[in-house]
């Protein structure tokens, strides 16, 4: 076993030996700046040229062979700025002008390549069309925006001054919203800290709520990906396989390590409504209907058990799966040392109820007399609770064949090799190469429960945490969420505008599309207080998040808005009162995580150019802005929060009272990492640290195993939750999901009228990244537009050609409401005939590129009750009927 | 002398045309030019659906049409493979391409400087790199390749002359391998020389079997693919790009 | 007046200017002064001003209207000096006065060919220089092009030159305003006996090399298309003598046309009698109907025996987007074949019927030299892109009338400089 795995990894390294020579040459050749001489050859190209008609063949000569020799060449390390692994990157330079990016070979996450968006941002960074100076609104918000140019003195003085009105009266109702941002320590830590303000993130239309269910079940931040390395049977359970990330990367990592497996031998299930996500690369695909997820993880659940899958061990030991529940769902608890109460195990020696841990093999199965009352094994519970959930039950739910649905249960149960183990780095470990690919799986009603069933499906056969099995994080960290989720809080009101703590919500984590809905009405969340001042970085929430008519509603509350982006975002077109320009990727910005999964790294981005126009990076911004404001020196202020999010101390520590360069910071931290400083990267680009040992990565190793984290099947705090809430007053439709263990129920969005027969689902696509790639032109050409995947039945039963215009309308079936746009039909038999699909990259209007590209899903997908998760996450499902478009609007 | 092949894994292609786009960077080709193309193809018929994807580099072929029909010997190839453009003798007749049965010629309607990507003659750019189109422009595509030196590397050089995939020429003569395979995220394009023995193309064309395009023209294509299938009458292509300028 | 007088002794209306003349040469020079302006703009903005677009990814057609009428010039240029070396090889003296039309004919159409390449190369200046000094013979564009454009216009103009003589030195012994032109043509000729012999002998080997040499051009102007593995629909044998048949049909028609028109103009019988037009008229049948056999033949071997690309062209040819072309081509060849069979059995000829065949049967033959160049370019690709389309721009269809307005000039002005038919032996000595 042991020598397979060394095997696996060799063949891994084979399959990946693409780094390409040249980028490797390159790395040599960093520091030496190259001259090239302008050879005789050159000069007689040019020369030559004009050899017909000499004058004349200018008429036909372009500047693009114009260029002058000789030349001096040399190469920046830097990282994409694109995308959300930062993957590293090569600048390539003419006399200090950038002419190309390529992979920078020694980042382990993209082993010198680069996708599509890695290579075409170069075309992004000579945009013309960038916010070139600071900018101060001169007309009313919420329509198109006109602009003065102006100075950054003013445009930060004037940001300051309305920043401190409110600090002065309430530092929380000043609100720094960001989105897929980066170096988080500057950022969220730091400058949030630093001026005292709340933050608010994207993640609640990212996976938070699969990180919650995660932090919630095994105490780990993340959702699911495998030990690719090892995995020989794979559940690609809604993973974009040939578009976007899956579990913590952008991508390209992803497919390394995916085609690396394959040529192991490694088969995979797609389950995805959409076939274009996996290609060629799904050897099974199981088209679900969109939302239905926990009804076939549940169904996956009951068939292990009926056929006996099961890790034992595992679930004795690391699961609360022996606890014993009473009638009343709670678990039993005994009196332990002191006051404290322990929670209850069965003992079949002394057939009675002991302190869990206490003894070695309590039951795991089993109903019990005691104590007058009857308790049962968490386990217990959970196999009445799945009995119903057979394959024929889940198949009418699912649209998946229920032989289908055993089929891949026994195959998953059958590649688990329940009981065998694996020598790693020395250590034996079990081994279970099956695992499950998921990410988005959590933007859906269900989402918790959903990613809280799949990975009870992965726990029953023992595979969290083993080789070939389910990974969540890159090393096995227990997250600061997981001892409180087990008593979850649930206040009265009045509760922050977050409704953290509150009755609808009480695991929350910020949903800025709630926020925008609190905004609007605050009383009906009973919230006193809402924010008045918002700076948004890296986000842009009227292009990126659904929906677009709340989000407007909520930012019209704002009495003052900063706006940070290299580009006029859309919000900041409608809402910004002062636009501050940032740089692309011309700027210092870090430690940025580099780790493949299997070596740790860490990268800086270096700037391979100075800022273009007068944008600036952020951490200049911020070095800037806090100064004005006032808190940029001192116990407390920024460069002190740098101080501690950097932990910079002694020598390294940041002298309170000096306003340091961007530059010197990185330096001291590369000084302070043991390395002669941040002229390091700028060598090497990246600071690879070897291989993450196996007691880091897998959760059996570790010490304590799986960190001492007892693994929830049995979610009682939950149950808890929902009896308060209930108490509390709220409704229904806040508490339904607050259960002990996954419970499916009918999708609110199913409740629309049948006249809404189509399931509009929305995903990423390849050339595009997120909201702020489809002005790129490069990009553009590649991907030009809003599309409506439909299947071509679907299509014909609608007289709808491939390429003609079709409205797309939504209904909410709580609401009743109803939107539509308009999109082109793009015929694809891999989709569901159920199912339409779209991307969510377009539908922006700043920018001349995105002219007439057309409309984004987010603009008809709904916020609020009946489509969000009961954690407060967008869910991106929405009921719709398609119709031709010809002749009207 | 070595000669040259490129050999594409259809069983690791994910289809993201990241070597459509380092193609046009390195080559500073204009829009709506794709030497290399990559096609995404469904056929079957739901749910029995199979998609494949299909990257297409010019051929570089051993028996090459295009160099047959050239009627000023502007189209030529190289003892080591290339079939190369002399950008200074093409008159624009486009029988080249016409010729070609793989659709990988492309002809420069306008002046390059038209069909740029965006409205570069900006200060603020011009500042940094001079003026120069694309500001990204790449010098090693001025210089003259090979011994018979002819402008032959890289695209956006005249109005009116024929373009195509050069097999990175300017690279190639570097030592480099060419962008497209560069960039390639998962090893899907691998580069060499077919006659050296330890070489990686070699060993897959020993190691797995492969087909070659429209090998029945009788072409006799350098680009061999490994894996998959070749495309049938019932491939569909779907993503197709903003192609029309 | 005394020089109207003296004019007026000039035969075949040589120098004569006519009003109607007069406006018709107007005209012509307006509609080519357009074309020029539309050729400026595709000169220095490029070709993207023509509805032409690479084939493949950019779903277009490379080569559109401008080579379809390169092969529609050469064809009539072909028929043209066929039927001229013919006349004066078996010496058919009742078809005589066709002989100088059919070689002014043929020396237009082939310039007018000249000028519509050019017009399609996107480097043209470099094209008229680089054909010449990088010509390599094994391209089929060589054979056609640079080889027939200019080795057989050479040819027949020395030929045209070699038959006008005589006709210059009669009309130079006349006193006009144009007799300095007639002794540069005549050059010293007076037709004495002996130069008389000599001269038919040379016009005679002449005729001969003429002849087998544009027989191989022509064929190699099908090959341009017959040879292409790159592109379906073209592969086809039958390509080279196929086209062979339609040039002479469209040649033919043009012939005929322009014979009624000289007819109509002659004050006195120039010998342009009924026989003549017979005559012509059963030459075009016999191509039409050889043409005809061709085209379904043709037919049959792509719709039964093609390959799957193929029968995909043939279907836009037959039902899809350019059906409305060929189906009105295949009337307009068909419908004059009919007319003229019915014709030739009842032995009666009708001029303006002929004439009305002969515009038929041209744009018939044009619209057939269009769907061999574009369809097989936007359909039926061998890799699986998406269909194309082509449409051309006004800067085609102008610079395309303005070659057609050009020919017309030449040759109206040729008419008032030379007798376009020619004196007879006897007579004026
Ligand atoms: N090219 C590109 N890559 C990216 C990004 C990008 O914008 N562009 N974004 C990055 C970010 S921020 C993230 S979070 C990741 C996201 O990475 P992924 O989650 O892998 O990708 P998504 O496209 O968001 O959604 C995944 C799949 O979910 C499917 N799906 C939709 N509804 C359902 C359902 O109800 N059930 C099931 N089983 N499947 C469903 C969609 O068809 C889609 O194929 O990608 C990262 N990588
Ligand atoms: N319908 C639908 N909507 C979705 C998703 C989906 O699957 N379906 N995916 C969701 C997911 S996973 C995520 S993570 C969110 C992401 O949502 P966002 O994070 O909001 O989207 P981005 O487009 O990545 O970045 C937003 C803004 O950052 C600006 N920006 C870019 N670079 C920089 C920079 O260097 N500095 C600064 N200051 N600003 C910069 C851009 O101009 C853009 O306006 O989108 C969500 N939206
Ligand atoms: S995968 Fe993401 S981070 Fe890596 S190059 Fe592509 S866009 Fe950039
Ligand atoms: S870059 Fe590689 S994987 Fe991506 S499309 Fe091209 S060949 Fe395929
Ligand atoms: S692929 Fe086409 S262009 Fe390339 S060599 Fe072959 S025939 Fe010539
Ligand atoms: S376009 Fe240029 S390269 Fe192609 S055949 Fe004509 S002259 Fe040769
Ligand atoms: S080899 Fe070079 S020129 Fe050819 S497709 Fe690849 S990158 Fe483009
Ligand atoms: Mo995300």
């Amino acid at each position: 076993m042991a020598c397979e795995q060394e095997e696996a990894r060799g063949r891994r390294n084979g399959a990946l030996g693409v780094v390409p020579p040249p980028i490797g040459r390159w790395a040599l050749k960093l520091t030496r700046r190259r001259f090239i001489q302008g050879s005789a050859a050159a000069g007689a190209a040019i020369a030559g040229s004009g050899f017909l008609f000499g004058g004349l063949d200018s008429i036909v000569r372009s500047p693009a062979a114009k260029s002058q020799l000789p030349f001096v060449e040399d190469f920046i390390p830097t990282m994409c700025w694109v995308g959300k692994q930062d993957c590293g990157m090569m600048a390539r330079r003419i006399d200090g002008r950038v002419v190309k990016f390529e992979g920078l070979a020694g980042n382990p996450r993209n082993a010198g390549t680069l996708c599509p968006k890695g290579q075409a941002q170069i075309g992004a960074i000579y945009d013309p069309n960038r916010v070139k100076t600071p900018l101060i609104r001169t007309n009313p918000k919420g329509t198109t925006g006109r602009w003065r140019e102006v100075s950054w003195n003013e445009a930060l003085a004037l940001t300051a001054e309305k920043v401190n009105e409110v600090r002065a009266r309430s530092p929380k109702m000043v609100l720094w919203q960001k989105g897929r941002s980066k170096a988080e320590k500057f950022y969220d830590d730091a400058f949030v800290n630093a001026i005292g303000s709340s933050k608010l993130g994207h993640g609640a239309y990212c996976s938070d709520a699969g990180y919650r269910a995660l932090e919630y079940t095994i105490g780990l931040h993340g959702v699911q990906h495998p030990d690719m390395r090892s995995t020989n049977y794979l559940l690609a359970w809604g993973w974009n396989i040939t578009n976007a990330g899956g579990n913590k990367f952008c991508w390209i990592t992803w497919p390394q390590q995916l085609v690396a497996a394959r040529e192991r031998g490694m088969k995979v299930v797609h389950i995805d409504p959409r076939l274009r996500s996996a290609g060629p690369f799904a050897d099974t695909w199981l088209p679900i209907k969109p939302g239905t997820d926990l009804a076939l993880a549940l169904a996956l659940c009951q068939q292990l058990i009926e056929m006996g899958y099961l890790d034992r061990p595992y679930l004795t030991t690391y699961t609360n799966a022996p606890h014993l529940v009473g009638d009343d769902g709670l678990i039993l608890r005994l009196p332990g040392e002191g006051d404290e109460m322990v929670e209850a195990v069965w003992d079949p020696a002394s057939a009675g109820p002991v302190r869990a841990g206490s003894i070695e093999s309590p039951a795991l199965e089993g109903t019990f007399e005691h104590a007058g009352g009857s308790c049962r094994t968490a386990f217990e519970v959970f196999k009445a609770h799945v009995v119903g959930y057979t394959p024929e039950w889940a198949a009418d739910i699912t649209g998946i064949a229920a032989g289908d649905i055993r089929t891949i249960a026994r195959d998953f149960g059958d590649h688990a090799m329940i009981g065998s183990t694996m020598v790693v780095d020395g250590i034996e470990i079990p081994y279970r190469p099956v695992s499950i690919m998921s990410y988005h799986m959590a933007q859906q009603e269900l989402g918790f429960q959903a990613l809280r069933a799949m990975t009870i499906v992965t726990m029953l056969v023992g595979a969290v945490g083993a080789v070939g099995g389910v990974m969540s994080d890159f090393t096995w960290k227990i997250h600061k969420n997981y001892e409180p989720f087990g008593d979850l809080r649930v206040d009265d009101p009045p509760y922050d505008f977050t409704l953290k703590n509150s009755k609808f919500f009480p695991i929350n984590t910020g949903f800025p599309g709630m926020v925008a809905k609190v905004m609007a009405d605050p009383g009906r969340y009973g919230v006193e207080e809402i924010p008045e001042v918002a700076i948004l970085h890296m986000v842009n929430p009227m292009a990126s998040f659904p929906d677009r008519k709340q989000i407007m509603e909520g930012y019209d509350k704002f009495k003052f808005v900063a706006v940070i982006s290299p580009w006029l975002s859309e919000t900041a077109d409608y809402y910004a009162d002062v636009v501050l320009p940032s740089a692309t990727i011309e700027k210092y910005e870090g430690p940025i995580n580099a780790s493949d999964g299997y070596i740790d790294a860490t990268a800086l981005r270096i700037p391979p150019m100075e800022p273009l126009f007068e944008s600036r990076g952020e951490i200049d911004i911020y070095l800037d802005l806090t100064e004005a404001i006032g808190t940029l020196f001192g116990e407390g202020g920024y460069l002190d929060e740098i101080n501690k999010g950097l932990t910079l101390e002694g020598e390294f520590a940041l002298p309170l009272y000096v306003k340091p360069t961007v530059r010197e910071i990185f330096d001291r931290w590369a000084r302070s990492q043991g390395l002669e400083g941040v002229s390091y990267f700028e060598e090497h680009g990246v600071q690879v640290k070897g291989p993450i040992a196996a007691d880091k990565r897998y959760g059996y190793a570790v010490d304590p195993p799986f960190g001492g984290a007892l693994h929830r099947l049995y979610g009682e705090s939950l149950l808890v939750a929902q009896r308060t809430m209930r108490d509390k007053g709220a409704e229904e439709i806040y508490w339904q999901d607050y259960t002990a263990l996954p419970t499916w129920r009918q999708l609110t969005f199913d409740r629309s009228p049948p006249e809404y027969d189509l399931t509009l689902i929305s995903y990423k696509q390849i050339e595009h990244k997120q909201s702020r790639t489809s002005f790129v032109p490069l990009l553009a050409e590649l991907s030009p537009g809003s599309r409506v995947d439909i299947n071509p039945s679907t299509a014909a039963a609608r007289a709808i050609g491939h390429g003609d215009p079709v409205w797309v309308e939504s209904q909410n079936a709580i609401t009743g409401e109803t939107r539509r746009i308009e999109s082109v039909a793009a015929i694809t038999s891999s989709i569901r005939p159920d199912t339409v699909g779209m991307p969510h990259h377009f539908g922006l209007w700043t920018h001349p590129v995105n002219r007439g590209q057309g409309a984004s899903p987010n603009e008809i997908f709904y916020t609020g009750e009946g489509y969000m998760g009961q954690t407060a996450d967008q869910s991106f499902h929405v009921k719709v009927r398609v119709y031709p478009a010809r002749g009207e609007g | 002398m070595a000669k040259y092949a490129m050999a594409v894994d259809l069983d690791r292609c994910q289809g993201c045309r990241a070597c459509m786009e380092a193609c046009k960077i390195e080559n500073n080709t204009v829009q709506s030019v794709f030497w290399m193309y990559v096609f995404r193809l469904e056929s079957g018929e739901y749910p029995d659906t199979k998609m494949s994807f299909l990257p297409r580099p010019c051929q570089h072929c051993d028996n090459a049409p295009c160099v047959k029909v050239c009627p000023v010997g502007a189209r030529y190839k190289r003892q080591d493979g290339l079939v190369l453009t002399d950008f200074e003798r093409c008159i624009g007749c486009r029988y080249c391409e016409l010729a070609c049965p793989y659709g990988v010629n492309y002809f420069n309607w306008t002046k390059p400087e038209r069909r740029q990507y965006l409205d570069f003659d900006d200060p603020g750019i011009a500042a940094v790199t001079g003026g120069v189109l694309p500001p990204y422009q790449n010098p090693d595509l001025a210089v003259k390749h090979g011994e018979e030196q002819r402008l032959t590397a890289g695209g956006g050089h005249f109005k009116g002359v024929m373009e195509k995939c050069t097999f990175c020429v300017h690279r190639v003569e570097k030592g480099l391998q060419p962008a497209c395979v560069a960039t390639c995220p998962v090893g899907a394009l691998v580069f060499g020389d077919v006659e050296d023995e330890s070489g990686e193309v070699a060993r897959m064309l020993r190691d797995r079997a492969h087909f070659r395009l429209l090998e029945e023209a009788g072409t006799r294509p350098s680009v061999m693919y490994f894996g998959g299938a070749p495309p049938t009458g019932d491939s569909k292509e779907i993503e197709t790009v903003k192609a029309r300028v | 007046m005394s020089t109207a007088t003296q004019e007026a002794r000039l035969p075949r209306g040589v120098g004569r200017l006519t009003r109607g003349w007069t406006i018709f040469i107007l005209a012509m020079v307006a509609i080519s002064a357009l074309g020029w302006i539309a050729y400026i703009r595709e000169f220095t903005q490029g070709m993207t001003v023509t509805g032409m677009r690479n084939v493949g990814t950019m779903g277009g057609a490379t080569w559109g209207l401008y080579i379809t009428f390169v092969v529609y010039f050469v064809g009539v240029s072909f028929a043209g000096i066929t039927i001229a070396a013919v006349i004066r090889l078996f010496k058919l003296d009742h078809l005589r006065p066709l002989a100088r039309m059919a070689e002014v004919l043929t020396v237009v159409s082939l310039i007018l060919g000249a000028i519509a390449i050019v017009a399609d190369l996107g480097q043209p200046l470099r094209g008229m220089i680089n054909l010449f000094r990088y010509a390599r013979p094994q391209s089929p564009f060589f054979g056609t092009f640079t080889l027939v454009i200019s080795g057989y216009l050479f040819a027949s103009l020395v030929y045209l030159w070699l038959t006008s003589r005589r006709d210059a030195a009669v009309l130079a012994q006349r006193p006009s305003r144009l007799r300095w032109i007639h002794k540069i043509v005549a050059a010293g000729y007076t037709d004495t006996p002996a130069e008389r012999e000599r001269h038919s002998k040379t016009t005679f080997w002449l005729a001969i090399s003429i002849l087998p040499m544009l027989v191989v051009a022509h064929s190699t102007l099908g090959f341009v298309f017959g040879l292409q593995v790159g592109r379906p629909g073209w592969y086809s044998a039958l390509q080279a003598p196929a086209f062979v048949v339609l040039a002479g049909v469209s040649g033919t028609g043009v012939l005929i046309v322009l014979a009624a028109i000289v007819r109509k103009m002659m004050v006195r019988d120039v010998g342009l009698n009924l026989q003549v037009f017979a005559w012509l008229g059963r030459f075009l049948m016999l191509l039409l109907f050889v043409y005809v056999y061709f085209m379904v033949t043709e037919l049959l071997t792509s719709t039964y025996a093609g390959s799957e690309r193929e029968l995909q062209v043939t279907r836009e040819m037959l039902w899809g987007e350019y059906s409305w072309i060929f189906w009105s081509a295949v009337i307009m060849l068909v419908i004059p074949l009919l007319g003229l069979t019915i014709q030739a059995i009842r032995r009666s000829w009708s001029i303006p019927w002929l004439v009305v065949s002969g515009i038929a049967v041209n744009l018939g033959a044009i619209g057939k030299r269009y769907l061999i160049a574009v369809p097989s370019q936007t359909h039926g690709q061998l890799l699986p892109y998406v269909d194309g389309s082509y449409t051309p721009t006004w800067v085609e269809f102008a610079v395309v009338a303005s070659l057609l307005a050009f020919g017309a000039l030449v040759i109206g002005v040729f008419m008032k400089v030379l007798p376009i038919v020619e004196l007879e032996e006897t007579g004026h000595a």
